[in-house]
Order: structure tokens, then C-alpha cells, then sequence
């Protein structure tokens, strides 16, 4: 039996939660449960650490604390940029232009709209995953309203090249929206060298509580309120704020953020030995996604003749956690939309799995997930 | 295809549950050629009898077809 301790290796799903982090929500859940919005002294404390907290992640990216809107993580800020500036500038026109690799809070958003009337380029990758300049602004119109391509890609790694993108949505005066979910606490983020106008973001993704995460949205843009009621978060979000999750998730942006370059350092050395162990046991291995500009410790591996779900599931019975590219429901397994949008074969796509190393992932965790694909593997296709 | 038919590849036993012949096909692909009884899968996955039971009991809540 195996007497290893379990392996976690999908931290692009989530992450663990960072002790620090906890520490510092513990006061607001228990002493300190007053609401920061109101007007007595009992409430000093959490109002002022909902403050400090806003200047902290503001700090971290490069933002003014005005700037930052808390939400309840990715989705509810993705939706909340994309169907927001759709409805405020739908007088302008009522086209979008986003990419065919985005999350699906992304792509449902726009469907959303698409029923709603509105129009929406998909843009394709190359097959590295990058959308390239010119085919934005070969797809920007007289009508266009807003523009979404995320940072990071969640599937295969790929980051994007955004700084390069942005200058055309600043130039057609389009708000440009990024899903940085994946790459916040990961990589840089810095909201002015993007040149970007929202941003989203979600704290369980870097060492932060579930259920809290925020919106960047630079002063001047438009914005319409995602729910009416009191004035928390300048009026545009209503209802009394989660004063723990936002301190938790403001202290582990900031401890990811510092320690990021050697974090970053140490999961590339994993991906590293990782790579190697399963190249050199499988040539026919595939990895997706750009090799250079992409996130550490986020390896989309395909191999050849294999399902992915299968891989999956025979992992998990070995104590590894990781994900698949193609998602099996009751009567089909479906592949990937990021995996097809860059031209990997059905059979590969099939064969795919997403593993991701993280902060807490032990050394030798590649070493052991390696070992255990390659045995997988042999006793697949070796008679 | 009639699932009695399927023996162990590892001890010759006969197969005589579909929801092991599923999980076969669930952990080694649905073109599998070889299958195992449970113990001896679970043998060669180095895990407990138990530890598979359970599974087959999420993949079957969760609606997997094979089981079906």
C-alpha cells in the first residue's frame, strides 16, 4: 500500500491556504467581528484593515486602493467587466472582441451578450497559445465596445503578451479587460506597463481564502453597479464586506508577491525535472504551450494513445492529484476548447493532463508524479 | 459484449461484476484488452479493495455511462 502522503499537484485549480493568511483573518472572525461599515469604534479595526488590505493588493499591481473593487473571486469579476462595460457603452456599438481560450466565465459572459444582441469575435491562437497583435487589430471595429484576453492561461500556461495588445484598445479608446486569475501572485503584474483598464483576480489561486477576490478597474472607466443596495465598495457592490477573506487574501498576495522570484526559480527547477524524466522514458510526450512565456510549475502534458480521464483516475488511486484536459460527462468525454483552439489533435487532446506544481509541493514531487506517469504509460502500451 | 466472458489477466478468475469490467475500462481506457478482478487490481495499483469500491460508487453518482 502506498504510505506517501497524498500529492497535490493542481494548483492551478487552487491552492492551499497560507498560514499567515490565516493568522490574519483569525482575529476578524472571532474578536474582531465588527462591520466595517459602521459608524462606531467597535468597527475601527475592521475598517481599517479592509482599508489597509486595498492599499496592500493596490501596491502589488500597481494600482491606486480606489482602483480596487472586492468581489467574490474570478467569475463574479470577469462577468462583472465584461457584461458591465458591454451594458455601459452599448451605445457605442454592441461588438466584443475576446479569444477562444478564455476561462469560461469569459466565453459564458459573451454568450450571454451574443443572445442578447450583441457580437463576439473569438479570436484564435497560434499554436503556442499566444493571440498575436495584428489579429487584434484587424478584428477591432467602429462598434467595438470592449476587449477581454486573459494573462495567464489556465490549460496550458501561455502568457500572454498584453502590453503588446493593449496599445491598440487605447488607441481606438477601447476599455481592455484581462482575466489575470492564474497569473496574479504568480508572475509580475503590473496594471500600467499592461496598459490595461480592468483586471480580475482570485485569492485561493495564490495561498488566499476561497470566495474573495477583485477588480481592478482604472479611474475613469466605466463601470455599472453589480448590486444595489448600501454603499460598500464606493456604491457599485453592495453588502457588508467579508473583512476576513479580504485581510487573508490581501496577505498572501503580498507574501506571494515577495517571495515570487524564488518561488518562480524553484517550480521552474521542478517543471525542469519533471520535463526530463518524462522525455526521456516517452519521446512521443507532448508539452502545450509556450515554453518560455509561461507560468512556473504549470506543465500541460499530452501523450500519445492514452486517455487523460483514465491517467487522472489511475493517479488519484496513487495518491496524485492532477487534472485532465478533456471533460468526461455521462455520455461523451469532450475535449478541451484551449487544447482544440490551438490545433492539438482530438487523440492528443484525449491524452491530455494538466499538472502544477506549487508553493507546497515537496522536491521531489515531480520526481514521484513523473515515475508514476511513466509506469501508467508502459503498462499501457508496452506488451 | 458479455462481461462474464471477461477473465483476470493476472489470475484467470472469471469477472463475473460489469462495475469492475467498468472500472477497467475507466482506469486503462474504454479500448482495454487486458482486465483484473478487483483484487488483483487493486493489488497491482498497490491500494485497497475498499479504496476501488468507493470509487466505482463516485463514478456511478457522478453518472460515468460505463457503470450504467
Amino acid at each position: 500500500m502506498i504510505k506517501r502522503p497524498y500529492i497535490y499537484a493542481d494548483n492551478a485549480a487552487t491552492t492551499r491556504l497560507d498560514p499567515l493568511s490565516l493568522d490574519a483573518m483569525l482575529p476578524f472572525l472571532n474578536e474582531e467581528f465588527g462591520n466595517a461599515s459602521s459608524p462606531y469604534s467597535f468597527s475601527r479595526s475592521a475598517k481599517k484593515a479592509l482599508q489597509r488590505a486595498r492599499e496592500q493588493i493596490a501596491e502589488c499591481i500597481g494600482a491606486l486602493p480606489e482602483e480596487i473593487y472586492f468581489t467574490s473571486g474570478g467569475s463574479e469579476s470577469n462577468n462583472w467587466a465584461i457584461k458591465g462595460l458591454a451594458e455601459t457603452r452599448s451605445a457605442v456599438g454592441r461588438h466584443i472582441i475576446t479569444s477562444a481560450i478564455e476561462h469560461h466565465a469569459v466565453l459564458n459572459s459573451c454568450r450571454h451578450l451574443k443572445m442578447h444582441g450583441w457580437e463576439v469575435t473569438y479570436l484564435v491562437p497560434d499554436k503556442e497559445g499566444h493571440i498575436l497583435p495584428s489579429m487584434l487589430a484587424a478584428s477591432i471595429r467602429p462598434d467595438t465596445t470592449c476587449i477581454s484576453i486573459m494573462l495567464a492561461n489556465n490549460e496550458i500556461g501561455t502568457i500572454e503578451d498584453i502590453s503588446a495588445l493593449s496599445p491598440f484598445a487605447t488607441e481606438y479608446r477601447i476599455p481592455f479587460h484581462t482575466d489575470a486569475v492564474q497569473a496574479i501572485g504568480h508572475v509580475h503584474v503590473d496594471v500600467q506597463s499592461l496598459g490595461i483598464d480592468m483586471l480580475s483576480a482570485s485569492a485561493h489561486k495564490f495561498n488566499g481564502p476561497k470566495g474573495i477576490g477583485f477588480l481592478f478597474v482604472r479611474k475613469g472607466t466605466p463601470l455599472v453597479p453589480l448590486i444595489d443596495g448600501g454603499q460598500q465598495e464606493y456604491g457599485y457592490r453592495a453588502g457588508t464586506e467579508n473583512v476576513a477573506a479580504v485581510v487573508g487574501m490581501a496577505v498572501a498576495l503580498k507574501k506571494n508577491c515577495e517571495r515570487m522570484e524564488q518561488n518562480s526559480k524553484r517550480l521552474r527547477c521542478m517543471k525542469k525535472t519533471f520535463s526530463e524524466l518524462i522525455l526521456q522514458a516517452i519521446q512521443a510526450a507532448v508539452f502545450n504551450g509556450d515554453a518560455r512565456r509561461r507560468l512556473p510549475g504549470h506543465i500541460s502534458l499530452s501523450l500519445p494513445e492514452i486517455s487523460g480521464e483514465a491517467l487522472l483516475h489511475f493517479l488519484d488511486l496513487r495518491r496524485i492529484a492532477v487534472s485532465t484536459g478533456a471533460a468526461c460527462n455521462s455520455e461523451t468525454i469532450e475535449s478541451s476548447h484551449v487544447l482544440n483552439a490551438i490545433g492539438l489533435s482530438e487523440s492528443l487532446a484525449k491524452g491530455t493532463v494538466r499538472i502544477t506544481f506549487g508553493a507546497n509541493n515537496a522536491e521531489d514531487d515531480p520526481v514521484i508524479v513523473a515515475n508514476e506517469i511513466i509506469a501508467y504509460y508502459n503498462k499501457m502500451l508496452k506488451p | 459484449m458479455d462481461h462474464r466472458k471477461q477473465k483476470c489477466f493476472a489470475c484467470g478468475c472469471n469477472i463475473l461484476e460489469k462495475d469492475v469490467v467498468a472500472l477497467n475500462r475507466k482506469l486503462f481506457g474504454e479500448k482495454v484488452e487486458k482486465f483484473f478482478c478487483l483484487p488483483c487490481l487493486a493489488e497491482s495499483l498497490g491500494v485497497e479493495v475498499d479504496e476501488l469500491l468507493e470509487k466505482i460508487e463516485e463514478f456511478k453518482a457522478e453518472g460515468c455511462k460505463l457503470f450504467s
